[in-house]
């Protein structure tokens, strides 16, 4: 094993751990918010590429212009799905912890259904894109385009929604909610209101990722199933209720995938992933930064 | 002739007593299960299979003039004209739902035989319960080699198994060799279920066996998210050829992987799988001029027999896609279980199985490149040669074996 | 109340033996193979989720690893067999003891784990047995262990194609589960477990007796899952690690309990009632299409019974017997 492998593995992984903590994000805001994992979140970021696969072949709209578009429209699924579905589930006199783990289960598998019946299973990529397929070398250190636009967009990310939740009234709003959704109520604000806009916005963050990884991951129904549990092991390993874990989440299970799959036989990489999250939470019950 | 009364009533006596028979005979169909991956996963497979099958039904059923067993006669003439039907049923790469509709199509549809079913785990436990049942089974595309050997009496193979795959593979170095190219060492990549496995063990032990330096054998893990670690590793090895056994998901991920980490081998030569998958060269077809894969089918076949291109067709039209080594395997596998239920002249499984056995189907008359069709002992047919082909200019080339090879190996590749 | 909670586990337990004699009559009646089929699996999954109800319903702990314990048995059995002859019957024993082992020294870390912390714990635990099941080359690896059968045995426990052995194994092991869940509901676990729902400060003070009482939990709950593996093992006489230690099993077990509600006695099997059969008819009949149409049935049918009836189906049947207890 040379140098040049080890600095490459630990570059690629890194790029990698910035793109899952993107992917997480979402899932850590509104569980941070309410409490609530949402079960569907991997088919949440299989219907944002599905969304950049279909903008790219009917509109010839590049990715990286059809993110915004995805975002927004991530938004407004998140915000119904709150609406229509979790509204009700938190609401649920008993076993509301269940009800929540099951009712967003149920629409994951609901999702991908419908993903098949009409888009068919087929396997789908993005061929053509501005970044796609392009690469930089840095002293024999391949860096690949469209995941290195994937990190500057997580690191963006990451700082835009620090900023929002500590700087602006909506965020103290959020802040607030999550904190006693009963006091809120009191200063006028309507907790369904903060609540649709929090699933939004964590909607909308996985769209953002998926519109990234449209432009070099192929797309089909099942998709969502192979990042689902990489995002909330992210999310749990940086300590549910911080947004800024899930970002150190990414970058560790990202770099501990790629030094495992350099020590062990690559089909055992994962196995790295969940021994360094058992580790952490047996020392640390609540993950690196978590607060719940 | 005057037509009296009388006549009239012996006539429509007589026309109502033959009418149920001829009815009978009509009606009676002869019923057989497909069981695939219609949703989950692999959904994809199964419904492109269910296009083959049903190609096969119709040639089977219509009037072609395709030099193909009962493909000149509408339906099985051996059973005084029967159609046969087909029932599908979904197994969700599950052995146990593989087990369990098995048991259904045969004990409530009453199937005669049983053809599957992509997924070699399943064909396990489908092929069991066709053995306990005495219901012949045809495993029209699984290459897993031990699926033979389990002293099953019901189970047939028309098509190669991974280990004939992987020898014509190094038959194909040997010949290169000879011919002064140099091959000497092997990366191998390949997934972790039962096709990768399979698959790695035999490279594994042709290139000890014939004297190939295997400089790196990497196992990955299905549907990774992220193939970089794997890929950095095949690049540091820079063997002459990379072998890769992936499914088209993980074929699609190596691909642009390899492009994105400035890797370029000498030659991949691909395990089939998602490497004869449309859906592989729509996406990254562009970074795979040059790759060789094998097969046990090639559309150039046409040239040399018309009905293939004619077949190819029938199935574009249902499906939008050319035959490829799995739907033409699947198409093959009816042909092959309605050709031995018709000379069984019955439904019956014994008698099936004996006309099986004695299958003895010329090359000329499959749409394959295979010598003919003939199963031993253990059911597998080992006369099915497999082919070597080359994605050149968009489409595949028969390069390997000799006879049947309509181009030169480009090597390396561009 | 005392006199109406012991009238009411006199009467589960007369109508669970009422069931349970109903239940073992209908197959003299009921001889098509797929019905059967569908029965053996609605009581293996009764019995599976009454077992992971035991842990995650009545004690709090909700696992979605499962699949793990489930595995491990299927892999004992199977391995003694094909490796050594071991009988299958010592190999249920020996597995569901392993599994109850594992559970206990997994429990001891996992069981300081809170929420989700916890559920992601366990499911990442069965994940890494997944992974390394499918690279142990002396256990098959990924292309797992064909049971060879040779003709119908009670001793090796292998039938060719009657269901019937298996259904009554499977009934059997339904009983046991429940049995042993409705003495737990009476036992001093029991009344711990409802005091720490009840009251979480009551945990503080029994600190160590609920956490050993977790610990028994957890083994009792291993011991007749890996039981179940063994004997879906046997009933398929194949298994690979996918599956018998997919993550699909460890929701599977789950799922009955939930919709038929979880932390009860009758919610399991309520829950296996409904759901098992609905799973294996919307495959057979609408799932040849091709088209995720049995995905879509199956994935809604969860999400308004969840958000219908969070207290699972078996609140239907017992409004009368709440307003009595109360």
């Amino acid at each position: 094993m040379t140098a040049e492998t080890i600095i490459q593995s630990l570059a690629s992984g890194l790029l990698m751990g910035l793109l899952y903590g993107l992917i997480a994000v979402g899932l850590a805001l509104i569980f941070g918010l309410m409490d609530v994992v949402n079960f569907a979140h991997g088919e949440f970021l299989m219907i944002a590429m599905y969304a950049t696969f279909f903008l790219f072949a009917f509109f010839a709209i590049d990715p990286l212009l059809a993110a915004p578009l995805v975002a927004a429209a991530l938004f407004v699924f998140g915000a119904l799905v709150y609406l229509l579905i979790v509204r009700f589930a938190v609401r649920a006199k008993a076993n509301a912890g269940m009800v929540q783990i099951f009712s967003t289960f149920g629409l994951a598998i609901v999702m991908r259904g419908l993903a098949q019946f009409f888009f068919t299973p087929d396997y789908r990529s993005v061929t053509h894109s501005w970044l796609g397929g392009k690469t930089v070398s840095i002293a024999g250190i391949f860096l690949p385009v469209p995941q290195l636009a994937g990190a500057l967009v997580s690191i963006l990310a990451f700082g835009a929604l620090y900023f929002f939740i500590n700087r602006t009234d909506f965020g103290r709003a959020l802040e607030a909610t999550r904190e006693d959704a009963g006091a809120v109520a009191l200063v006028g604000i309507d907790k369904n209101r903060v609540f649709a806009l929090g699933w939004g916005l964590g909607a909308a963050l996985v769209g953002l990722a998926g519109a990234i990884m449209a432009m070099f991951f192929y797309i089909y129904p099942d998709v969502g199933a192979s990042f689902a549990l990489i995002a909330y092991v992210t999310v749990a390993l940086g300590g549910f209720g911080s947004v800024f874990g899930a970002f150190a989440g990414g970058i560790i299970v990202g770099l501990v995938e790629a030094s495992t799959a350099l020590l062990l036989p690559p089909s055992l990489k994962s196995v790295g992933i969940y021994a360094v999250y058992l580790l952490v939470v047996f020392i640390r019950p609540r993950g690196l930064f978590g607060s719940i | 002739m005057t037509v009296t009364r009388r006549n009239v009533l012996l006539g429509a006596t007589a026309a109502a007593a033959l009418l149920p028979i001829a009815s009978r005979a009509q009606a009676s169909e002869v019923v057989i299960g497909i069981i695939y991956p219609f949703s989950g996963a692999s959904a994809q497979i199964g419904v492109d299979a269910q296009k083959a099958f049903e190609t096969a039904a119709e040639v089977i059923n219509n009037k072609y003039d395709f030099d193909l067993p009962l493909a000149r006669d509408a339906g099985l003439p051996g059973l005084g004209g029967a159609k046969i039907r087909l029932v599908f049923a979904d197994h969700q790469a599950d052995p146990q739902k593989g087990r369990a509709e098995a048991e259904r199509l045969i004990t409530q549809e009453k199937v005669c035989a049983i053809v599957g079913t992509y997924q070699s785990a399943v064909a396990v436990t489908v092929s069991q319960i066709c053995d306990r049942y005495q219901i012949p089974f045809i495993s029209a595309d699984n290459s897993s080699p031990s699926l033979h050997r389990r002293g099953l009496k019901f189970y047939f193979r028309a098509a190669p198994h991974d280990e004939m795959f992987s020898g014509a593979m190094f038959d194909f170095f040997d010949a290169m060799k000879k011919k002064g190219t140099k091959i000497e060492t092997l990366s191998l990549f390949h997934e972790d279920t039962i096709f990768g496995t399979d698959s790695g063990n035999a490279q594994l032990k042709l290139a000890a066996d014939r004297g190939y330096k295997v400089l790196a054998d990497i196992k990955y893990r299905a549907n990774s998210p992220s193939l970089s670690a794997e890929v950095q590793q095949l690049k540091a090895a820079n063997a002459d050829v990379l072998m890769p056994s992936s499914y088209t998901t993980d074929g699609i991920l190596l691909v642009k992987t390899m492009a994105e980490l400035g890797y370029k081998p000498n030659a991949i030569v691909a395990q089939d799988a998602g490497f004869s998958e449309k859906a592989l060269y729509d996406a990254v077809g562009d970074k795979l001029e040059g790759v060789i894969s094998r097969g046990s089918f090639s559309l150039d076949l046409a040239a040399k027999r018309p009905m293939v291109g004619k077949i190819n067709a029938m199935f574009k039209e249902k499906s939008g896609k050319d035959l490829n080594d799995f739907s033409s395997r699947q198409f093959m596998g009816l042909i092959v279980m309605a050709d031995a239920i018709n000379r069984a002249k019955s439904t019956d499984g014994d008698k099936i199985r004996e006309a099986l056995v004695a299958t003895d189907m010329p090359g000329e008359s499959t749409i394959m490149p295979w010598k003919r069709v003939k199963f031993d002992e253990t059911g597998q047919n080992n006369d099915a040669d497999p082919v070597l082909l080359q994605y050149t200019g968009g489409k595949f080339v028969t390069i390997f074996p000799p006879q049947a090879a309509v181009a030169e190996a480009v090597w390396p590749m561009k | 109340m005392d006199t109406s909670f012991a009238q009411r586990r006199r009467r589960d337990l007369i109508i669970a033996a009422v069931f349970a004699v109903l239940a073992a009559l209908v197959p003299l009646f009921v001889k098509d193979v797929y019905v059967q089929n569908i029965m053996v699996l609605t009581l293996m999954y009764a019995a599976l989720s009454q077992s992971w109800n035991i842990l995650s319903g009545y004690c709090g702990q909700i696992s979605l690893g499962h699949a793990l314990y489930f595995g491990l048995g299927a892999y004992t059995t199977t391995l003694l067999f094909t490796k050594f002859g071991v009988l299958p019957w010592f190999g249920m024993l020996g597995g569901g003891l392993i599994s109850a082992l594992i559970a206990m020294a997994l429990g001891y870390p996992c069981f300081r784990l809170r929420g989700h912390y916890f559920v992601i714990a366990t499911i990442v635990i069965a994940e890494i047995a997944l992974l390394l099941f499918q690279n142990w080359n002396w256990a098959g690896a990924a292309l797992g262990i064909d049971v060879p059968v040779h003709g119908d045995s009670w001793l090796r426990f292998q039938f060719t194609r009657s269901k019937l052995p298996y259904f009554y194994f499977a009934l059997a092991l339904a009983c046991v589960a429940w049995l042993v869940t409705w003495w737990l509901e009476d036992s001093k676990w029991g009344y711990w477990w409802r005091a720490v729902k009840d009251n979480p400060d009551a945990a503080e003070s029994l600190g160590v007796v609920v956490f050993n009482s977790k610990m028994g939990a957890a083994a009792v709950s291993a011991f007749l899952t890996a039981v179940g593996g063994a004997f879906y093992a046997q009933f398929v006489s194949y298994i690979d690690p996918e599956s018998v230690m997919g993550f699909q099993f460890s929701l599977l077990m789950a799922l009955p309990a939930v919709l038929g509600g979880i932390g009860t006695l009758w919610g399991p099997v309520l829950g296996a009632i409904i759901l098992i059969p609905l799973t294996e008819l919307t495959r057979s009949f609408i799932g040849g299409s091709g088209r995720g149409v049995d995905l879509i049935v199956y994935g809604t049918l969860i999400v308004l019974i969840s958000l219908a009836r969070p207290e699972g189906l078996v609140g239907l049947f017992s409004r009368r017997r709440k307003g009595a207890v109360q």
